[in-house]
């Protein structure tokens, strides 16, 4: 893996700035890089930073390097590493928060089919239905063929089943995504704006910041 | 008082600290028409400053002095001991905090707000200034015997220093002196034995005649005022006579249960104990002993000493690593460093061999730091328990000078070595052979076998890894010790958010309390090495002399005037010092017992008592002018709960500027009259907040509070009591920005109604 040198123009201060302000984002400026997230992880040998170097890229702004590193898309959210950060960091949510924001600034990565395609079948059927988020998605990734012995001894036991459930409405759920994607727009414009503006705001505890609005 | 009054203010910039937040200039000119000499200063506790202050009064031009400064805790000292050699009543000088407590706490408030808050304290500090008189303060003579609790090398050592000058009494709570340093195998950085340089000081301290000292020993009640306390101790049974027993071990070799022992061979006092649990009452070892030392019916027994200063040195303990449940602490093989060194010490139970649970020589052994310190999410402590980095590598040096070939891998997150010889002996550990590895250990599983699995990330590489270890090494948070609350509470010593001691000022005064007859010394003020230890039992050692040495002690002066009396004895009653007392139907005071807490005052049912300089009229006066000037919310504040607000100044912790704390010697003086009176001049809201942890007064706290309320109902304003101990400063400004928000709505809400009423009544009288 070729790395680049950290030079100013390497890091974006707007983008940390506005990942620091999302629920999981609070304590980053604190992370000692103690590496006990990493050390917890149970994929962290498939990922190409590890969630302690995650958090120190944003600490720095590579906002590149985050949102294409397959990190985000490999962890599994089992929360090990949220639950032992001793400075109160949540790298699980993180994750959560980086995902949409990659996908809006149209940066692919091929470990995020699977979170397509989900998203696809839900969108058009309203259910999950695991046989054709299977079938799909071995379509996409065609390493998924080795896992075709497997797939077929869980369609003998009926584990597997055909049948593709259907909402009544899907056009309900539409407006639902709608809303969704509207709010990921919002999002992404904000990281601009945030960019554009050279002086950001310092940051205050949400504790602080009731106090305040006490007050008014 | 026929003499004019005329007080001088003084204002000081701090070097901008107080005037980049506060126009000190339109304070000053808001005390034009005032009956006062204003000036301003760069820094008034320069020699510059107080001189311009000095030769005011010598020039005749001032005879009283406000200051409008840093928190009196700082410097009141200072200027008042000026004021005194330039012929004024120190009394006559006071200090208006306008830097902890104003331009450091106020930055998202406008400047506008902050400056009328200024202004509003400074013209209620002339008012009152203008209604004090001079006090004298009282002497009382001092007890000129010092306590020390706590017998580890932080305890020995002040009792040593004291020794030789005033009698000193040493208690400690285990059966032995020594403390954690007794239980060290070597000590960095210099690896000398631990036993064999703490051994003869503790010979020393049995050996000295001016110290006699209580091992099994706990503090159970204080009374009395510093410089005279009356201490209860509490002693439990040994069960054997210390005097008596000549440690010749007839005992034990009798004892068919093994109860009766030394506690180990170099223990000092030495003497042997029973361990009750264990006794079954045959009476073997009574009739063996010689000396007649063996009494099995012992009890525990108290008895009480008289002294005038304490010093606490009750050190530190480690942390019970079992919360951290990724380490699976305790199994076999799983242990503290506490138990590692325990294994090397004079106090082993293995013949001073490091040994797994299975008795064989560990040959890979892990040291995992920061086990519970440097977290901030609640779970473990947040300081760095400074010690561990260091003691780490020397108990890894020690595994690889026991077997050349063991072993000894250290998992770090900051490898912290600053302080002399600490960079070498780190360096000389890595050219010993050790692994370090960057990253703090993510998971310790005991497997079948008694080995450990280790799994970490190597942070300098971005690689996990997994080891496997015969013995892995916690090193725990160090904490106050158990009991430090209690004791420090009894004597009215704060502690920080951190649980250990707080000191009188964190860099100036690092070994006094705010207690001025207690002072500490060792782990108690915070984890550190023995060389740190020692040199602050020292320090402690000349501060508690220096106080002795006095012979005298000034209290107070601010105590209860008896100005009508109808015999009634309802203050006598009241009084939680036994302090008054009738003598010919008429209450008379003891000046001494008086701790001048004010609880006569509003018990007084036809208002005969005021406390000198906090009469009702003088705090009425102060209020009047201060709310004058803008109204605000009035915050009655003791000095405990003030040094609250000094520490939440240090922090920067931000409130809201319509705060305005007036300092009293206690709550407990408020009657409605006042508070009335805070109302009717203007205050938006009044809060009472104590700090005191005095049993005696926060028991009639709720009861307090419950009159006021319904004495001062009329005004439908907000009022409110709170508890808050030094150590809560972030507790304090979350509720005084609620507080403030709350009075303030309040205000609005009634403001507009009145608008309302007042409109309506306007169309009314029109039609
Ligand atoms: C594992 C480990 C290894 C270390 N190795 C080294 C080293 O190699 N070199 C070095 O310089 N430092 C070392 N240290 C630090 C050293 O132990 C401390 O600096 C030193 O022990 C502090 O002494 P102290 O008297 O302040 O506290 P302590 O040693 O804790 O003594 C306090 C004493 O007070 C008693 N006590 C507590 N509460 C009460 C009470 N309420 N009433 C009566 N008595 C009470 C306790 O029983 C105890 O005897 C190490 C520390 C640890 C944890
Ligand atoms: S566990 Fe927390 S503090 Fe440690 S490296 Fe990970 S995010 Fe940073
Ligand atoms: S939540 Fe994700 S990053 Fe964190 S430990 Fe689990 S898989 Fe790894
Ligand atoms: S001294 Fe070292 S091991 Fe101990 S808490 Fe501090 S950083 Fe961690
Ligand atoms: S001020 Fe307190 S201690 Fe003194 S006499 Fe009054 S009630 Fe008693």
């Amino acid at each position: 893996m070729q790395k680049e040198n950290i030079v100013p123009e390497s890091r974006d201060n707007a983008f940390r700035d506005l990942i620091i302000k999302t629920p999981g984002g609070r304590n980053i400026p604190t992370c000692m890089q103690c590496g006990i997230c990493a050390g917890s992880c149970p994929v962290n040998h498939e990922m190409d930073y590890t969630p302690r170097e995650l958090v120190r890229m944003i600490q720095l702004g590579l906002k590149k390097e985050v949102l294409s590193s397959n990190t985000i898309w490999i962890c599994t959210t089992c929360f090990s590493c949220s639950v032992r950060c001793p400075r109160g960091i949540y790298p699980t949510e993180l994750m959560e928060t980086l995902k949409p924001i990659a996908m809006s600034e149209g940066i692919r990565n091929r470990n995020a089919k699977f979170d397509n395609v989900f998203a696809d079948v839900i969108k058009k059927n309203g259910r999950a239905s695991e046989f054709l988020l299977i079938s799909k998605y071995s379509i996409s990734e065609p390493g998924m063929i080795k896992q075709a012995p497997f797939g077929l001894a869980l369609f003998s036991k009926g584990k597997l089943p055909l049948s593709i459930d259907k909402m009544e409405d899907v056009r309900e759920l539409d407006a639902i995504f709608k809303l969704g994607e509207k709010s990921v727009d919002k999002e992404a414009k904000e990281s601009t704006v945030a960019k554009e503006s050279k002086e950001t705001a310092p940051e205050r505890s949400p504790k602080e910041n009731e106090g305040q609005e006490a007050e008014k | 008082m026929s003499e004019p009054k005329k007080t001088g203010v003084y204002l000081c910039r701090c070097g901008g600290n107080i005037s980049d937040a506060v126009d000190l200039q339109s304070v000053a000119d808001s005390l034009k028409g005032e009956n006062v000499v204003v000036n301003i200063q760069d820094y008034l506790c320069s020699s510059a400053g107080q001189d311009k202050i000095k030769s005011d009064i010598e020039k005749g031009k001032i005879d009283r002095v406000v200051i409008g400064s840093c928190s009196p805790k700082l410097h009141l000292e200072t200027f008042r001991g000026m004021v005194k050699e330039a012929g004024v009543n120190p009394n006559l000088l006071e200090i208006t905090n306008i830097r902890e407590q104003a331009s450091w706490v106020h930055d998202k408030d406008g400047k506008d707000s902050v400056n009328s808050k200024v202004k509003g304290l400074i013209k209620g500090a002339v008012a009152r200034m203008d209604s004090i008189e001079p006090l004298v303060p009282l002497e009382k003579k001092l007890v000129d015997r010092t306590l020390v609790v706590g017998g580890g090398i932080a305890g020995i050592t002040t009792s040593l220093e004291i020794a030789d000058e005033h009698e000193v009494i040493l208690i400690e709570k285990q059966p032995y002196l020594g403390g954690h340093m007794i239980g060290l195998s070597k000590t960095f950085p210099t690896l000398d034995c631990s036993q064999c340089i703490l051994t003869p000081k503790m010979v020393a301290v049995h050996n000295h005649p001016g110290i006699i000292m209580h091992t099994q020993t706990e503090v159970a009640d204080v009374s009395g005022s510093p410089g005279d306390y009356s201490i209860t101790l509490k002693h439990s049974p040994r069960y054997v006579d210390i005097e008596k027993c000549i440690s010749c071990g007839a005992c034990t070799r009798k004892c068919p249960t093994g109860a009766i022992f030394l506690p180990f061979a170099q223990a000092v006092p030495q003497a042997y104990m029973i361990d009750m649990s264990k006794c079954d009452h045959c009476g073997a070892c009574v009739k063996i002993c010689p000396r007649d030392a063996v009494n099995l019916e012992a009890k525990e027994e108290t008895s009480t000493i008289s002294v005038g200063a304490v010093a606490i040195a009750t050190g530190f303990e480690p942390i019970d690593p079992s919360f951290i449940e990724e380490y699976n602490y305790p199994s076999p093989n799983i242990l503290t460093a506490v138990e590692f060194e325990d294994m090397l010490s004079a106090k082993s139970k293995t013949g001073m061999r490091l040994q797994k649970a299975d008795g064989t020589f560990p040959d890979r052994v892990a040291f995992v730091l920061c086990a519970g310190s440097r977290d901030f999410t609640g779970k473990g402590r947040k300081h760095c328990s400074k010690v561990c980095c260091i003691y780490s590598q020397k108990q890894a040096q020690l595994v690889k000078k026991m077997k050349g070939d063991a072993e000894a891998w250290i998992f770090y997150i900051d490898m912290r070595s600053a302080g002399r010889r600490f960079e070498e002996f780190y360096h000389h550990t890595q050219e010993k052979g050790v692994n370090y590895v960057r990253g703090k250990v993510a998971e310790i599983i005991p497997k079948q076998d008694g080995t450990l699995t280790v799994q970490y990330e190597d942070t300098n590489l971005g690689r996990k890894g997994r080891e496997i270890f015969d013995m892995v090494v916690l090193c725990p948070a160090l904490i106050p010790s158990s009991g430090t609350k209690e004791l420090a509470d009894k004597l009215g010593v704060q502690l920080g958010d951190d649980g250990f001691i707080e000191e009188k000022h964190v860099k100036l005064d690092p070994v006094n309390t705010l207690n001025q007859a207690a002072f500490a010394a060792g782990c108690v003020l915070g984890p550190k090495d023995i060389h740190d230890s020692v040199t602050e039992g020292i320090s402690a050692a000349h501060k508690v002399s220096q106080f002795l040495g006095k012979g005298m002690i000034l209290i107070p002066p601010e105590k209860p005037m008896i100005l009508e009396c109808n015999g009634c004895g309802d203050c006598v009653k009241a009084c939680p010092y036994n302090a008054l007392a009738l003598e010919g139907r008429k209450a008379v005071l003891s000046l001494l017992a008086c701790t001048g807490c004010g609880i006569c005052v509003p018990a007084c049912p036809i208002k005969g008592i005021e406390i000198r300089n906090f009469t009702r009229n003088q705090l009425k006066a102060q209020l009047k002018a201060m709310l004058a000037e803008a109204p605000g919310v009035v915050v009655f504040i003791d000095p405990y709960a003030y040094a609250a607000a000094d520490i939440a100044g240090v922090n920067r912790k931000q409130y809201s500027s319509l705060v305005r704390f007036v300092s009293l010697p206690s709550i407990h003086i408020l009657d409605a009259d006042v508070v009335n009176a805070a109302f009717e001049y203007g205050a938006t809201g009044v809060m009472l907040i104590e700090g005191t942890t005095d049993e005696k007064l926060t028991l009639s706290s709720d009861e307090l509070y419950k009159r006021l309320k319904k004495d001062t109902r009329k005004h439908k304003k907000p009022l409110r009591y709170s508890h808050i101990e030094t150590a809560q400063y972030e507790k304090l400004t979350d509720l005084l920005n609620v507080f403030a928000s709350q009075a303030g709505a309040k205000a609005e809400k009634r403001s507009r109604k009145e608008k309302e009423e007042g409109t309506q009544e306007g169309i009314a009288e029109a039609t």
